[in-house]
């Protein structure tokens, strides 16, 4: 019945809305077409027209009052009612340019930060999958006591697909960061990014190519057996124009021919937050692309490289998952103890998945509180501000009210008001949001050096409008509604009496007190904030910053992506790195798995220290590692504090060693010397490992202090993808070529990745983020002060006019100027000390907070407290003493003349 | 608002809806009718008439459209739509269950 029901109505309502005068003109004519019968039948009663005419009128009960009603069967009052509201309230709004713009600016910059920094947040936690039903997706991980997100082994991958109930569908992908691809056979590889996926991916999180096909199930049974490709969509469009012809067209991946056999939807850019796939391998094709050249991909239970995703089955809830999973996990400890001693497994919703696996959220989060902070100042500014223009509006309120106006309708008329200085502010702010938003996309592009582009997932979409939207309407109701309650209070007889009506009502002045109040601790706060994050960061670009940076050039190689087996790979590097010694201006050279401070994350390590008592639940400890040559710490000036560094004569046939840094030392063998001990690979049954040498601890990821850290010999520990370092007394850029020419005599196809100086990367890498963290930061803090400054300022001065008679009298009746200056900066202060305690006692449980999410550092920084608290208080009472001072040069004739 | 003081609440609508049922007609032929076919039992004020005829076209249970009468003058006539039909249908049922079960009460014999 509804939707029939519409059809009659909806085109009424829309008639009532935008045809008014119409309906109105229609409604009279009905009405007038009534009168005059009635009308005609009192003459034909006999009565005369005048008295037929009155008792028509009469019968009806009053035509205007009928009219009322029957307006309000229209529905569509409360929307006119509205429109009525917002035309009076712009027509007051434009008597007061100024004021209206300075309040729009407020709110502008207030919602403007929020919507930019949501944004953030929104990328990073909170926006769904873009898989229909994203909702019941959930991750499967593998965990461990140091490793809340660790991926799973192919082995397990087919255990949890076929052991587990509660999913309609298991599937599995592992992002390849970088893939050789060719169009055409002969070319030079270029570097792409691909995911491999299980057979069933496409199908289980239900999104459909847009062009050609999904993997059958079949594609991915037999290891090699079917080299098919489906594109990504962006990947497409660059690459091969939209050219729908590239179905069953051939690409080299790796150098393997691989057969396109579809494109991925624009919907689907992928499942990571950060990376698009340009394409998507199946999984039983990883032979073309794994990285570890130690393991075996399909039969190694330890080789754990796949990230698993899971839709739930309909009724099946999280809890069963979960059990199912531990229950699973444990299974796979007892029948696999190598390589799942002390492991488990946790099933994560898409907000735990996001928030676990990487922690740069909580700067968004961090961020998000302190703009809502500089949104909250910003509302109590315009609170203020539309409080001072309600009292020179209180003559009009009164007369309204006296006349009969409801004390609702009043209110609702001032909240139009203030909702549509939020939408100007709003809309505004939509513009600030977006350019911040953009100017960050343009610093992240180069914050992130990377071959590949990296995927910012800030965007002004539609949710994030939205967001602008809500807060745009809840920053109206916040500085609107105190200033609508109190100036619909007033005193009707005071207020139609005198002009100046501010009968200074105890709880009036509470209100606009409590704005201050507001507004100088909100500031302090944020204040105080900022400087602790700029001094977080700065602390995090001090510690373990001390090796070689300048004079240094990186390059790195991946000899997978022309098919070299592990004993070329060894030999290329054994050859590249005596070649690259006897080049001219080669300080000195060093080859590592990565470098400080770079995107790619450091291997891991689990190990059991020699003589070291282990806790009773656990079966090793994780450290991360590098991999390295001899060259290494010389190249890099890392200085090895004891023992040796690594030695040409640490080869494959030689004893295992290992160096480790200060930190890992002092962390097992707090006593002793960590030289000279052993550690056990895995368990203490593993390959025991000598240490030879501690090294100097260096920070090797940013925003994290620096870490147990493991060393191991190239050549006793063969890796693909290396880094070449050189070091030079130059300009590093100047052995690009010498460089190109060793490679291209080893091998004229192998390409070189991410050639640079190291100094330029590790600017960008380490540095730069911090310093954009930290301007964002400093102009909140600023912009706060700014605010509390106009608020306070703004405060000062209104009480000084109100009270410019009073002030006028004590001047004629001999008061000094020092005693007129304690009557208006005296309460003004005393507001600014009860704010400043308050802010100080927000600003401390936000140093906690910000100490336990990001710096880890403890403790209460005093100096911040000892730059901001007397900074904001010389800068209030400066902002309290302008207007104080102009009260002391009132001249009493004029003030007594006021009247 | 005016309310018909000796009308059940909701019967006015009713009412309405069964006249209009019968014919399509101009407010006020309505309340002519309504006079004629209650007796004067039933008292409408004519204020409250129009009201009520705007409510159930705001509700999509009448529809009016702006015809000639037969003395040629252009009036607003209404006439029901599918949707009042029904909902005429269950007012009657309601009204029919509701005045049954009145009179099975009043006719009650006292102790």
């Amino acid at each position: 019945m509804r939707p029939e029901h519409w059809l009659y109505t909806i085109p009424l309502r829309l008639r009532s809305l935008f045809r008014r005068s119409n309906v109105e003109q229609e409604l009279s004519e009905e009405l007038q077409f009534h009168l005059e019968h009635k009308i005609e039948e009192g003459i034909a009663r006999g009565l005369s027209p005048k008295e037929a005419r009155y008792a028509a009128l009469r019968a009806m009960g009053g035509l205007e009052q009928r009219k009322e009603e029957i307006r309000d069967m229209r529905h569509v009052r409360w929307l006119t009612d509205f429109f009525d509201d917002a035309r009076f309230a712009i027509r007051s709004l434009r008597r007061t340019p100024g004021l209206t713009v300075f309040v729009a600016i407020t709110l502008a910059l207030g919602i403007g930060m929020t919507s930019a920094t949501f944004s953030m947040v929104d990328g990073l936690i909170f926006r769904p999958y873009p898989v229909p039903h994203p909702g019941n997706v959930v991750s499967l991980v593998s965990t461990t006591h140091d490793d809340p997100y660790d991926s799973f082994s192919y082995r397990e991958y087919l255990d949890i697909r076929d052991k587990t109930n509660s999913y309609a569908g298991v599937v599995a992908s592992a992002a390849m960061e970088a893939v050789g691809f060719s169009a055409e056979p002969g070319t030079t590889p270029r570097i792409k990014g691909g995911t491999m996926v299980s057979g069933n991916y496409f199908q289980v999180l239900g999104v459909e190519p847009r062009l050609g096909r999904g993997f059958r199930e079949d594609e991915d049974q037999v290891p090699g057996r079917n080299p098919v490709v489906v594109l990504g969509p962006d990947f497409w469009r660059h690459e091969f124009a939209s050219d729908e012809s590239v179905l069953g067209k051939t690409i080299l991946l790796n150098g393997t021919k691989f057969t396109v056999i579809g494109v991925a939807p624009d919907s689907f850019p992928g499942m990571s937050t950060f990376g698009h796939p340009d394409f998507y391998m199946p999984l039983a094709m990883a032979l073309v692309f794994t990285t570890n050249l130690q393991k075996n991909f399909f039969e190694d239970r330890d080789d754990r490289e796949l990230g698993v995703k899971a839709r739930l089955k309909p009724g099946a809830t999280l809890e069963q998952a979960r059990n199912e999973l531990a229950v699973l996990a444990k299974n796979f400890e007892r029948e696999y103890p190598s390589a799942n001693r002390g492991r488990s497994a946790a099933v994560y919703t898409q907000f735990q998945a996001r928030t676990i696996e990487d922690e740069n959220w909580k700067f968004g989060v961090i961020f998000l509180i302190l703009a809502l902070a500089v949104l909250l100042v910003a509302c109590t500014n315009v609170a203020g501000l539309l409080l001072s223009r309600s009292r020179a509006r209180a003559r009009e309120i009164a007369v309204r009210l006296a006349l009969g106006a409801g004390r609702f309708r009043l209110i609702r008329l001032l909240l139009t008001e203030s909702l549509i200085l939020a939408t100007f502010g709003g809309l505004a702010g939509i513009a600030i949001g977006y350019g911040v938003v953009e100017w960050f996309r343009s610093k992240e592009t180069i914050v992130f050096a990377t071959e590949l582009p990296v995927a910012i997932p800030f965007h002004m979409d539609r949710r994030v409008l939205l967001a602008c939207v809500a807060l745009s309407v809840l920053s109206a109701l916040l500085c609107g509604l105190a200033p609508a309650l109190q100036s619909t209070r007033v005193d009707l007889v005071n207020a139609l009496k005198s002009a100046d009506v501010d009968v200074p009502g105890r709880k009036r002045l509470w209100g606009r007190n409590m704005l201050v109040v507001a507004q100088v601790s909100m500031s302090l706060m944020l204040l105080t904030a900022s400087f602790l994050m700029a001094r977080g960061f700065q602390h995090d670009l001090m510690e373990g910053h001390s090796f070689t940076k300048d004079h240094l050039l990186m390059t790195s190689f991946d000899p997978r992506l022309i098919q070299y087996n592990a004993g070329q790979t060894q030999q290329f590097y054994k050859l590249l790195a005596e070649r690259m010694r006897e080049t001219p201006g080669v300080q000195s050279e060093a080859l590592t798995q990565n470098v400080p401070l770079g995107n790619d994350d450091f291997d891991s390590v689990a190990f059991v220290p020699e003589g070291f008592q282990m806790p009773p639940d656990r079966a090793n400890f994780n450290s991360t590692m590098d991999t390295i040559d001899e060259g290494y710490f010389e190249t890099m000036g890392i200085p090895i504090l004891r023992g040796r560094a690594f030695l040409p004569s640490d080869n494959a046939e030689a004893p295992r060693v290992a160096v480790v840094n200060e930190h890992f030392a002092k962390h097992y063998w707090p006593g002793g010397d960590a030289v000279g001990k052993h550690i056990r690979l895995d368990s203490s049954a593993g390959a025991p490992v000598e240490i030879v040498g501690v090294a100097q601890t260096i920070k090797t990821q940013n925003m994290t202090d620096p870490t147990d850290f493991v060393y191991v010999p190239l050549a006793q520990h063969p890796v693909a993808r290396m880094v070449l370092m050189l070091h030079t007394s130059g300009d590093p850029l100047q052995l690009v070529q010498p460089v190109k020419d060793v490679v291209h005599s080893l091998d004229s196809n192998l390409p070189m990745l991410q050639t640079r100086a190291y100094q330029d990367f590790y600017l960008n890498q380490a540095v730069r983020g911090p310093r954009i963290a930290i301007d964002l930061v400093g102009s909140m803090g600023l912009v706060g002060l700014l605010l509390a400054v106009a608020g306070l300022y703004g405060l000062v001065a209104y009480n000084v006019s109100r009270r410019t008679r009073e002030i006028g009298i004590r001047i004629a009746l001999g008061a000094a100027s020092s005693n007129v200056l304690r009557l208006v900066l005296g309460k003004g202060l005393v507001l600014v000390g009860i704010g400043m305690v308050v802010g100080l006692a927000m600003g401390f449980a936000l140093e906690q907070l910000m100490n336990s999410m990001l710096f880890n550092s403890g403790g209460v920084d005093i100096l911040a407290y000892a730059v901001v608290v007397p900074t904001m208080f010389l800068v209030t009472a400066l902002a309290a003493y302008v207007p104080a001072r102009r009260a002391t040069k009132i001249a009493p004739t004029q003030a007594l003349r006021y009247e | 608002m005016s309310k018909p003081n000796d009308l059940v609440q909701g019967t006015l609508d009713l009412l309405l809806l069964k006249i209009l049922a019968l014919e399509p007609l101009h407010g006020w032929a309505i309340s002519l009718r309504l006079k004629s076919i209650s007796g004067d039992v039933l008292q409408v004020s004519e204020g409250s008439l129009y009201p009520a005829l705007h409510k159930l076209e705001q509700e999509g249970w009448i529809t009016a459209e702006w015809k000639q009468t037969e003395n040629n003058r252009r009036a607003k006539f209404y006439s029901l739509t599918r949707v009042g039909k029904k909902q005429l249908e269950s007012e009657a049922a309601n009204w029919q269950r509701l005045s049954s079960a009145i009179s099975q009460v009043i006719g009650l014999e006292e102790a």
